[in-house]
């Protein structure tokens, strides 16, 4: 039977979560080079900025968006219930975990530990999820999308007047800190707001909580990977593609789009905790529509359905910002030395001085031309058009002609 | 440098509610403008259209340019102030127009036939870019209407109301009753045949695509009104790129009314802004917290979706196996 | 046979990936040498030997001697570059967000400040270089921004945002960096927010008491006994601030308040019936500390409805779209309005200012002269006045600029604002001047005020704001 990877002679071998051994092989892989980011530059062939806390930071960041993508991915792209009102359960999560985490003081907060604040961030959202629920079993389709985005302004009125909970609009507070304590002692267990050293190695604050993230993010994957292939992930795709059809079939409509609500939203009530407290400081216009927005554009632009798509997505929409901002940067280089045709080039794109013409404006203050953000802004909306119209699959779907180019090479047909 | 104090007048001759309901009226309009806006592109093309408030903030931003930075007509001649501006914006209309069809034509049309979400997701990257180029252009400084009424205000004994409302009011009556004369004519009943079913439609010899263009050519006009009026006293001094958040204000009284229901768009829109401009008046109760105003048509618009979850004058989808 | 090559892919897309990574790898060292953002062409080759003719008034304890670098012992760590000839300072700036339109003037003064340094032969010939980050006004962009430039620069020119100041604070404690925040937040005063960071001008809270005092004045003149105030303002620490003080004001001078929307204005909601009952509660004053695309639906809504009074607000409310040629509303502003600034108008005449047109002229025309410019010379000269201390001193780490930044005993202005201290009590340091303006369309639409005021009060305080004694911010960020 070996080599032949579609030929699965057991239901259970055609539902492994992961049935070839190159598959185990390459993620092991991955995982181990994601594992090892902290020390890149003393590892030979590997990309050694990522090592740097700046990007130590980005790549925390994706980790927690990967969580709150995969949130949404069950939700929208498996079960079909197109929801805006992501952001609203991230920052329902946030602000259970302040309460419960945050230190007594003008604000409400408790003082209690990590492995308190971190499950009720998920446990909580998910109660108010299964309560939006019944709603989603009555309005479909666009009315729901449009009844989930009243959440969003909903909760935007809430953040804004609950002060004692979230320090008030355009004000904020702290968040915890990522440390593990048994009870409320001084010296927590595990410090992963400072640095330190691990098995001898020195580690910064940025290394440590970016393992913390990945390690999050695994056991997030691993939740959505096996939902997805349990009773209840075929329930929520027989859903999506004919609610009515799967009624038929003895799908109860009711439970299970509870439930997708409910699972979701404790995805988008721990990636928001751990979001705010990585960030440190957050303000209540954080959790607003434009959020909601950009995590259906990443599950659009992974490949709305699959996991490995949302986490495609993720990376590819945060990391995005900051490769647009150095390409800038170093086309602006170009054009300073101005030796070659690429400065001529360049120059045509980038405008450096004043009197200088470009589609990129790198001159902050007053000026035509767009600024790196804008830039950004223009390139975000593009791929989103340009992944619905070309690709509707999404990363995932170049990734599949990819691999079944590369499986047929060099027979391509 | 002293100021004449006694010359703040009293205000209490004029009812506060009367007040309230004509400040909701004049709100709902716009609200009304863009919605049905909005119901005769979803209508008409399927396409639940996100880039609504781009439209109306670079509708407003084009009318700002005619009349202002390009002068026209008055470059040319020299008319009384408002023949020239209503020159001016008719011009800047037809522009939204061409604007309208043209993005039509280069991303939803290569859309056609795909679900409905997937249509909506590019309008939400159209509304990106084109709000992104937009608020460039603007810059820090909002663009002025140059509208010929200025901050003229009329006393009709129960109320006082800006001319500009005034002005508001009857565009807006004389918009719908257009609109309404438009689906009797040849190509009004075209469109809604295709809004029924567009391969039947076609079938009867209905040039789809011509529908299309007119569909978003009407609806990018009605935005630009809808972002002009928002965009003059006593609303505003010119056009902010946060013209484009009154789309999102006017999204309860889409949904409200019906989102395939021109009728339903109207009536929603009226109501909500009079339901927010009344418990901006009257809910100031600490206990409602600050801008709960902002928040009553969505509440609103949730009970509504509770009793009846496709609108009040929309169509109930026939749900078959 | 067919899964091999499928394995062969896989080591071939990994290969591929890391390739492309790698290729990035290169590009990273060019990039972050480069001068992005530095604002006019510099002119490196022009003679450095000329003297600064904007000198810097020197402490008498500090040597006036300016040495040639090479001269000199200089320790340096990260943002300073003896060889290269460069330091490095980072600029954390709201460009594109809400309050864009504002950042980029203050940018532009940086950029014209900084340009004529540069050409005059730099801090003891090193070339200081500008490295801008766009927040666009978000707690997340700060934070990360913050991460990626301490790695880069010796200090923080600016950092705009009260809540995004306070987000990095216990960061720039921890890592000995300075910043100075682009904001007038009254807890800057405060010696538990302040360890770090450089607070100038005067704050919203003192601002509010003294334009209460002054309109008080003028509505008691006019002869009414017991004047009444109306606020109403954003959320948020620039809101509330603001709010705070002219509540403060109106107990200490016995106005009663018979309006308080403290908070109530929101950008992006229908603010209309703020200004209807704004309207309905008859006051004579009216304090509103919101932004002029707010400020013009509370005001039209109230004007509307036949209300006339005194508006005043914080500095940032004021736009000269307000009193533009085609703006309906300009008659009314420029009867009812009273504009307060932290620092001197550009339109007055004062060495600073001639300094900066000067500057402007020169290196960058385009830019309108609109006040906000002064805000980055202001920040400018105090940043200047670190450096070079710092670099007298010898220690041009990250933490010697500070520990030099917090040596300044006095930084003058030369007109454009009052002189700064950064030693003694939050009492002694706390700024209470304002300078005060009507509104002037003429003036305006002639071209001879871009920022459309005439200015009435020059370096303006009210007995209220002189007697307050500082104890804690006025609003407390928790």
């Amino acid at each position: 039977m070996r080599g032949r990877p579609h030929l699965h002679t057991s239901y259970s071998a055609d539902q492994a979560l992961m049935p070839t051994v190159t598959k185990k092989v390459v993620l092991a892989v991955f995982l181990g080079l994601a594992a090892l980011a902290p020390i890149a530059s003393s590892i030979p062939f590997y990309p050694d900025f990522l090592g740097d806390n700046d990007w130590m930071k980005i790549l925390s960041h994706v980790a927690i968006f990967g969580i709150g993508a995969l949130g949404i991915n069950l939700l929208t792209g498996v079960a079909g219930q197109v929801s805006l009102g992501h952001a609203f359960f991230m920052g329902l999560g946030a602000y259970v975990a302040v309460v419960f985490g945050a230190p007594p003081g003008d604000l409400w907060g408790l003082g209690l530990p990590m492995w308190i604040w971190l499950p009720m961030a998920g446990i909580i959202p998910a109660i108010v999820g299964l309560l939006v629920g019944p709603a989603a079993v009555r309005v479909r389709g666009l009315y729901l999308a449009f009844a989930t985005l009243g959440l969003v302004f909903i909760g935007e009125w809430a953040w804004r007047n609950l002060k004692f909970v979230t320090g008030g609009a355009f004000a904020g507070r702290k968040f915890p800190e990522f440390q593990w304590r048994v009870w409320k002692e001084e010296e927590p267990v595990a410090d992963f707001a400072s640095d330190g050293v691990w098995l001898g190695f020195e580690i910064s604050e940025e290394a440590k909580v970016y393992l913390l993230m990945l390690g999050f993010l695994v056991v997030a994957t691993l939740v959505a990977k096996n939902l997805q292939r349990t009773r209840t992930g075929r329930a929520f795709q027989a859903i999506r593609d004919r609610d009515i059809a799967a009624e038929v079939m003895g799908v109860n409509e009711f439970r299970y789009k509870l439930t997708a609500f409910g699972i979701s939203s404790a995805f988008a009530g721990v990636a928001g905790a751990l979001f705010a407290s990585f960030v440190g400081r957050q303000i209540p216009e954080t959790w607003d529509l434009f959020l909601s927005v950009e995590f259906i554009a990443i599950i659009l632009i992974g490949g709305a359905g699959t996991v490995s798509g949302a986490l495609m997505g993720t990376a590819f929409v945060i990391v995005l910002p900051r490769l647009v901002q150095d390409f800038t940067e170093w086309l602006s280089d170009v054009i300073e030395r101005g030796e070659s045709t690429l400065a001529t080039v360049a120059d045509v794109v980038v405008a450096v001085s004043p009197e200088d013409g470009g589609l990129i404006n790198t001159i902050p203050g007053v000026g035509p031309g767009l600024s790196v953000f804008q830039l950004n802004q223009v390139l975000f909306g593009l791929l989103i058009i340009l992944f619905m119209i070309f690709e509707p699959l999404g990363l995932y779907g170049i990734w599949l002609r990819v691999r079944n180019y590369w499986k047929g090479w060099p027979f391509t047909y | 440098m002293t100021v004449d104090l006694t010359a703040v007048v009293a205000q209490a001759d004029h009812s506060q509610l009367a007040g309230a309901i004509v400040s909701g009226l004049s709100l709902g309009t716009i609200y009304a403008l863009l919605a049905m806006g909005f119901v005769i592109i979803f209508k008409a093309t399927q396409v639940v259209n996100f880039a609504h408030g781009a439209l109306a903030t670079v509708g407003a931003f084009i009318t700002a340019g005619v009349a202002v930075e390009l002068n026209f007509p008055g470059r040319f001649l020299d008319l009384p102030p408002f023949l020239g501006w209503a020159i001016s914006v008719l011009a800047a209309l037809a522009l939204s127009a061409v604007m309208g069809m043209v993005l039509e034509r280069v991303f939803l049309r290569p859309m056609v036939g795909e679900n409905l979400f997937s249509v909506a997701i590019v309008t939400l990257g159209m509304n990106v870019i084109l709000m992104t180029i937009v608020t460039d252009y603007i810059g820090p400084d909002p663009r002025s209407m140059a509208d010929p009424w200025g901050d003229a205000v009329a006393d009709l004994g129960f109320v006082i109301i800006a001319h500009t409302e005034i002005a508001q009011f009857g565009v807006a009556v004389a918009l719908v009753l257009m609109v309404a004369g438009f689906f009797r004519t040849r190509t009004g009943i075209a469109m809604r045949a295709t809004a029924f079913d567009q391969e039947a439609a076609r079938a009867q010899g209905i040039r789809v695509g011509a529908i299309f263009a007119i569909a978003w050519a009407i609806g990018a006009v009605l935005a630009t009104v809808g972002g002009i009026f928002g965009s003059v006293y006593p609303r505003r001094v010119g056009v902010y790129p946060d013209t484009a958040l009154l789309v999102f204000r006017a999204f309860p009284a889409i949904i409200l009314g019906g989102l395939d229901s021109v009728l339903g768009a109207v009536i929603g829109g009226l109501s909500v802004g009079v339901a927010e401009s009344l418990a901006g008046s009257y809910l100031n109760h600490p206990w409602f917290g600050t801008g709960f105003s902002g928040i009553v048509p969505y509440l609103l618009m949730v009970g509504v979706l509770f009793i009846r979850p496709y609108g009040i004058f929309g169509t109930e989808e026939i749900r078959r196996v | 046979m067919k899964s091999k090559f499928r394995w062969l892919a896989m080591v071939m897309a990994v290969a591929l990936i890391a390739a492309s990574c790698g290729g990035d790898d290169d590009a990273e060292p060019a990039t972050t040498a480069a001068p992005a953002t530095t604002a006019a062409p510099a002119t490196t080759a022009a003679p450095a030997t000329t003297a600064a003719p904007e000198e810097e008034p020197m402490d008498e304890d500090e040597p006036m001697d300016v040495e040639e670098p090479s001269d000199m012992m200089v320790a340096t760590d990260i943002g300073v570059d003896l060889d290269g000839g460069v330091i490095k300072v980072g600029m954390l700036s709201d460009l594109t967000g809400p309050f864009g339109g504002l950042v980029g003037l203050v940018a532009a003064g940086f950029n014209a400040y900084w340009a004529d340094v540069n050409d005059q032969g730099g801090i003891g010939g090193l070339e200081v270089e500008l490295v801008y980050r766009d927040t666009v006004y978000s707690v997340d962009n700060h934070v990360q921004f913050y991460e990626e430039l301490k790695d880069e620069v010796v200090a923080f020119g600016h950092s705009t945002g009260s809540p995004h100041t306070v987000a990095i604070r216990e960061n720039l404690e921890e890592d000995g960096i300075l910043a100075i925040p682009l904001t007038w937040y009254s807890g800057w005063s405060d010696p538990a927010l302040n360890a770090n960071l450089l607070s100038h001008g005067t704050p919203y809270c003192i601002e509010a008491m003294n334009m209460i005092g002054y309109m008080h004045d003028i509505v008691v003149d006019s002869g009414v006994d017991s004047p009444t105030l109306a606020i109403a303002s954003f959320p948020g620490d620039y809101g509330l601030d603001s709010a705070e003080g002219a509540r403060l004001a109106a107990s200490a001078l016995g106005i009663e308040v018979v309006y308080d929307g403290s908070g109530a204005v929101i950008p992006g909601q229908d603010n209309a019936p703020i200004g209807n009952a704004i309207a309905q509660s008859g006051a004579n004053i009216v304090w509103i500390t919101a932004n002029a695309a707010t400020l013009t639906e509370v005001y039209g809504a109230a004007i509307s409805q036949g209300f006339e009074a005194l508006w005043s607000g914080a500095a940032p409310v004021w736009s000269q779209a307000l009193v533009a040629p085609d703006s309906p509303i300009k008659d009314a502003i420029a009867r009812d309005f009273y504009t307060s600034i932290y620092f001197s108008p550009i339109i007055e005449n004062n060495p600073g200012t001639e300094f900066l047109r000067e500057l402007m002229a020169k290196y960058a025309p385009e830019v309108p002269l609109i006040d906000y410019v002064v805000e980055g010379f202001i920040e400018s000269m105090i940043l200047h006045e670190a450096l070079n201390v710092a670099y007298e001193n010898g220690d041009m780490t990250q933490s010697g600029v500070l520990a030099a930044a917090k040596s300044i005993e006095n930084i003058d202005f030369r007109g454009l604002a009052p002189s700064e201290s950064y030693v003694g009590g939050a009492n002694e340091r706390l700024q209470r001047q304002i300078w005060i303006n009507r509104p002037d369309p003429e003036a305006l639409a002639a071209g001879t005020s871009p920022t459309g005021i005439r200015v009435i009060e020059r370096a303006y305080t009210h007995p209220i704001a002189a007697d307050y004694v500082f104890e804690e911010a006025c609003y407390k960020l928790s």
